[in-house]
């Protein structure tokens, strides 16, 4: 089958391929682009987060009594929580993990870097049940035990003498060295030394650069409001949580019980604008490839249903099915070859649209060839039912006078 | 009635010419039935174009009806054709989706009438034709004779001033055929022109006169007497 | 005529149903998903405060430390909240016609009815002048007095979702209610009043929520109130009282003021920049003079309060909504394609051009108007499916007016637009052209 002289009947016919053609480029340029966003979302999404997050709970405390003994009932409410049958370890602490919520400070390596120069990280205060209550795992070094805890009263200002940091903060401090045992200084000036080092912990925002840099420290703050991680057994938090905030209300009236929530969802909470991106644009893709598929059926059954006269002929003189079948799958892979020729220019041009408007990263080539692949398969296989009701045009047609 | 003076048409394409009436004059008086006959290819279609203005001559005059034609505006020669010229195609050209009713209003609906005038005429013309009964029918439920007297009830009813009739039977058996002849002859009888494109030799010969086109010319005239069945009226069967 | 014309194409619909319903559902489909992401970003980039907001402003000055801009990436900004001091030294000032500071703060809240379970209540702590400058709705009673606000008494405005809640939405003006343990009379409850985006302190949340309840400024310091929002600090220093703290170099306090005219906006510009030159004088503020005010519309677009997201999402959809209409009009040049002759006939029994553009116009406005219903429909559902996967989208996703009627607009100029060329194509068609086969 040759193909000029399929090239030459459709530019003859050109207005309902130059449709087709211009769908299929800015099918290419969305599709491409998309897809690079939703991978993108979808592998921040799933970042490895060092913690047990699926089995820990959170809940909060809030006290409105001005009178409150707050290190009194944070014992008795550390003591009720950790007797619950199924729970593994619970801590006081002050953020929680990946929440959108957290502080940082910014530490040095040394006092001779100024203190403006500092490496900004995320500081969890907790107490010597930590480590397991987060399911972290301390790759040098050891945790906290109950005699270095510091309980601080409220706007007080304190340094612990030693504190676990990640990897991924040591590094920015120290580079290659083990940051195990260095010390660290914080703006004031003040150091601790680096008891342990955390192989991996995320920290408060899931879209800031420095999500790994975490340091834990041995202090528990005695505010009226307190959060509490619970990590229990796997596969008995969801019937834990109620025996949580039970024991939590009946240990203590004097305060309000807040927050109950599986860690679980307090990330799916904060990757909540990620995760919606990536379903929007999945939808939005799959969609737009169906319209696509759908007009390039409809076209073509349109251009069967014209030509069948010419098919009939063209049977008539010898034409095999399998050459009217080939005729229009040819046809169809010129045009949607035209499509991502003139698609490649407006995906790159969209995304450089992407890049310099809303900063976001260039474009990987492999999604350009990925989504001209699906085009091109996508066009064969639209075309394929009209185009075999035109192989099945009956010769006899060229006599008939319609 | 009809007065074509030196007509050309020539159609161009890039690679070719074609000359498809060159020099080209009829006269038609009013009344007149007229037969145009010739071979595939020789102008007749493009004659009957002209005469109908669907297109306009490259050159030449067109006088219809008294006034001159042959350089109006596209808007101009629709309403023409909507109030003074009747159609009838050998394939009868009736509107699918539209029933019988339907199909005579179309050349009503573009004439602008009232809708109790629309209604009027479109009766009287099916009845004429002896279809009123069938008005809700569409045409697919119809015989081919039948088709065509709905064309031709289709073409009456704005009261134009002569019909084009481009092979009305064409499409036709030989009984049907009849019948249609039979009903233009009583309509030419009431004192419409008609003008009829055929290659039937016995067809033209039921005209008054027949002319010839060779090569976009006229080549030959015969003039035949009046016959007195025309006078008579046409049998409107319903079959 | 026009009648006429909507029962050809309606037959004409009738006629070809697939390549109709396909046509209507490419329309529709392009038109919801534009529709979706349009709404979320219309109501996102919305000013809620309308022309009044031109006159009421943000106000900045560079408080940060000389070292480093406030933003390292971007330098040209500077700090969008005030310290305690700062914001101190502003009300000082009699200029502007109302201004006020204010910050996010939380407390337990409890009532004399017993079986109303104490919650917990987000407040904002500001002055009087914050009803009147965003020109908030009371249901009962009123902002309360400047004597009250002069003298710290613990008074409180409650917004209508507390009162309804505390007090079953009676009218609880002069009641009393516990805000941590202490005791605060309700002077004034707000009608419903959520400003989407949350334009007065879009740092902790642009799509939050407006507060539970409202506290005077003044009750900062003998209260030892602490800001439940974000606060930033650049100065390492020993924060270690609520007295160091207040006095330290952190910011957390909005600062908002309404100026009427320009010259009572340049006479506060100079206030500022008097203020700054005093407060350098004194050692601190030492970054060059860079004071700023700013209206609600040009606030909203500094603070970037669409998302980025948000607007990917309109550029893509457009893109989408174009391939659909592209697709529309392949669908409708097909169909009017395949109605040539009869176009032909009808011309021939006298139709005039124009005729047959109107009638054809006209059969893919309706095209046009199913689409858009079809559309409408669906932005409904592709909302619905929002608001479920975020919950920050809560308030973001109901349609209003203008968006209906928006989106019939678009959709009915879709169908014309789409059916535009192929329309022009068959008002081409020669009278003559097909009169000889069918």
């Amino acid at each position: 089958m040759e193909v000029r002289p399929i090239f030459s009947a459709l530019l003859r016919n050109k207005t309902g391929a130059f449709l087709i053609s211009l769908q299929i480029a800015l099918t290419l340029a969305v599709v491409a682009n998309a897809l690079f966003i939703i991978v993108q979302r979808l592998e921040k999404m799933n970042r490895p987060t060092g913690m047990d997050v699926d089995n820990i709970i959170m809940v909060a405390s809030s006290a409105f009594t001005q009178d409150y003994d707050a290190r009194g009932s944070l014992r008795k409410d550390l003591d009720a929580l950790r007797a619950i049958p199924g729970v593994i370890a619970a801590t006081p602490i002050n953020q929680i993990p990946l929440s959108g919520g957290g502080d940082s400070n910014g530490y040095r390596a040394s006092t001779d870097v100024p203190s403006h120069d500092g490496i900004s990280a995320n500081n969890y205060m907790c107490d010597e049940q930590c480590v397991d209550t987060l399911g972290i795992e301390l790759e040098s070094g050891r945790s906290f035990d109950a005699s270095e805890i510091t309980f601080r009263e409220p706007n007080s200002s304190f340094f612990s003498p030693g504190v676990l940091i990640t990897r991924a903060l040591g590094e920015e401090l120290f580079g290659d060295e083990d940051p195990l045992g260095k010390s660290i200084y914080d703006g004031l000036g003040r150091s601790t030394t680096v008891i342990g080092v955390i192989r991996r912990m995320q920290g408060a925002w899931v879209s800031w650069e420095g999500l790994e840099r975490v340091m834990v420290r041995p202090e528990v703050g005695l505010w009226p409001y307190t959060r509490y991680l619970i990590r229990t057994e796997p596969g008995q938090r969801d019937a834990i949580m109620p025996v949580v905030e039970k024991t939590l209300i009946d240990l203590n009236k004097e305060r309000l019980v807040r927050r109950l929530t599986a860690h679980a969802d307090v990330v799916k909470h904060s990757y909540s604008q990620d995760r919606t991106m990536a379903v929007i644009l999945t939808t939005v893709s799959a969609l737009l490839v169906t319209v696509t598929a759908l007009g390039i059926v409809g076209l073509a059954s349109f251009s069967v249903s014209q030509r069948t006269r010419q098919i009939g002929i063209r049977r008539a003189i010898g034409a095999r099915r399998l050459d009217i079948l080939r005729y229009f799958l040819v046809e169809n892979w010129m045009i949607t070859t035209g499509g991502v020729v003139l698609g490649c220019i407006l995906t790159l041009a969209f995304n450089f649209w992407l890049v310099s408007e809303y900063e976001l990263p260039r474009l990987e080539l492999v999604y350009v060839l990925g989504g001209i692949a699906g085009l091109l398969m996508l066009g064969q296989l639209a075309v394929l039912m009209p185009a075999r009701r035109a192989a099945a045009v009956a010769p006899a047609i060229a006599t008939r006078n319609v | 009635m009809l007065d074509m003076r030196n007509l050309s048409k020539v159609y161009r394409t890039d690679l070719i010419e074609t000359h498809a009436l060159r020099d080209f004059s009829l006269s038609v008086d009013s009344g007149e039935f007229v037969a145009v006959t010739g071979p595939s290819g020789s102008g007749k279609t493009t004659f009957l174009n002209i005469a109908g203005l669907l297109e306009p001559a490259t050159s030449g005059t067109y006088m219809l009806d008294g006034s001159d034609v042959s350089d109006l505006s596209d808007n101009q020669r629709s309403r023409i054709r909507n109030e003074k010229i009747g159609f009838i195609f050998q394939s009868f050209n009736l509107i699918p989706d539209l029933d019988l009713f339907d199909n005579v209003d179309v050349p009503l609906r573009y004439r602008g009438f009232k809708a109790a005038e629309r209604r009027r005429r479109i009766m009287d013309n099916l009845e004429r034709v002896g279809l009123a009964a069938r008005a809700n029918h569409l045409p697919s439920q119809l015989s081919g004779g039948q088709q065509q007297r709905v064309a031709i009830a289709r073409a009456l009813a704005g009261d134009p001033r002569f019909l084009l009739a481009d092979e009305p039977t064409g499409n036709l058996d030989s009984l049907m055929a009849r019948q249609v002849m039979e009903l233009l002859e009583s309509i030419n009888a009431g004192g419409t022109t008609i003008i009829m494109v055929t290659h039937d030799p016995e067809l033209a010969r039921r005209a008054h006169r027949s002319i010839q086109v060779l090569d976009g010319q006229v080549s030959d005239f015969k003039t035949y007497e009046p016959r007195p069945a025309a006078v008579e009226p046409a049998p409107a069967a319903s079959a | 005529m026009f009648a006429y014309y909507v029962r050809l194409a309606l037959l004409s619909l009738r006629r070809n149903p697939v390549l109709t319903g396909l046509t209507i559902g490419a329309i529709g489909i392009g038109i919801a998903v534009c529709m979706t992401t349009l709404t979320l970003y219309y109501i996102m980039s919305g000013n809620p405060m309308g022309r009044a907001g031109e006159k009421v402003y943000a106000v900045q000055i560079d408080s940060w430390g000389i070292d480093d801009p406030f933003d390292d990436d971007r330098p040209e900004r500077i700090p969008w909240e005030f310290t305690w001091r700062d914001a101190n030294g502003l009300l000082a000032s009699d200029v502007p016609a109302l201004q006020a500071a204010m910050f996010k703060a939380a407390a337990v809240l409890q009532v004399a009815n017993e079986d109303i379970q104490p919650s917990m209540q987000l407040l904002r702590v500001t002055g009087r002048d914050f009803f009147e400058l965003f020109d908030t709705p009371f249901l009962y009673g009123s902002a309360w007095s400047a004597s009250a606000e002069t003298a710290a008494e613990q008074v409180v405005v409650l917004s209508r979702r507390t009162n309804d809640e505390a007090f079953g939405g009676e009218n609880s003006v002069g009641q009393r209610v516990r805000l941590d343990g202490r005791d605060f009379t309700v002077v004034g409850v707000l009608d419903e009043w959520d400003p989407a985006p949350k334009f007065y302190d879009v740092n902790n949340g642009p799509f939050d929520e407006s507060e539970d309840a409202y506290i005077p400024f003044t009750l900062t310091v003998p209260l030892e109130l602490d800001s439940a929002g974000n606060t930033n600090c650049w100065k390492d220093e020993e924060l270690d009282s609520f007295e160091k703290f207040m006095n330290g170099e952190c910011i957390w306090i909005q600062y908002w003021v309404q100026l009427d005219d320009s010259d009572q906006k340049a006479r506060y510009q100079d206030f500022l920049d008097n203020y700054v030159r005093d407060q350098q004088a004194l050692g601190r503020l030492e970054r060059p003079i860079d004071n700023r005010l700013t209206n609600v519309p040009d606030w909203l677009d500094v603070r970037q309060v669409v998302a980025n997201d948000s607007k990917v999402l309109v550029g893509l959809s457009f893109m989408f909504l174009m391939v659909c209409l592209f697709n529309a009009v392949g669908l409708v040049l097909a169909k009017f394609v395949g109605k040539a002759p009869q176009v032909g006939l009808r011309r021939a029994l006298g139709a005039s051009t124009s005729a047959i553009f109107t009638q054809h116009l006209v059969e893919t406005g309706i095209v046009g108007l199913a689409g858009g219903l079809v559309g409408l429909g669906l932005t409904q559902l592709g909302l619905v499916g929002i608001r479920a996967l975020n919950e920050h989208y809560e308030v973001l996703t109901q349609l209003d007016v203008v968006l209906v009627s928006g989106t019939i607009i678009i959709a009915v100029m879709s169908g014309v637009i789409a059916g535009l060329y192929p329309t022009w194509r068959i008002c081409r068609v020669a009278p003559a052209g097909y009169l000889k086969t069918q």
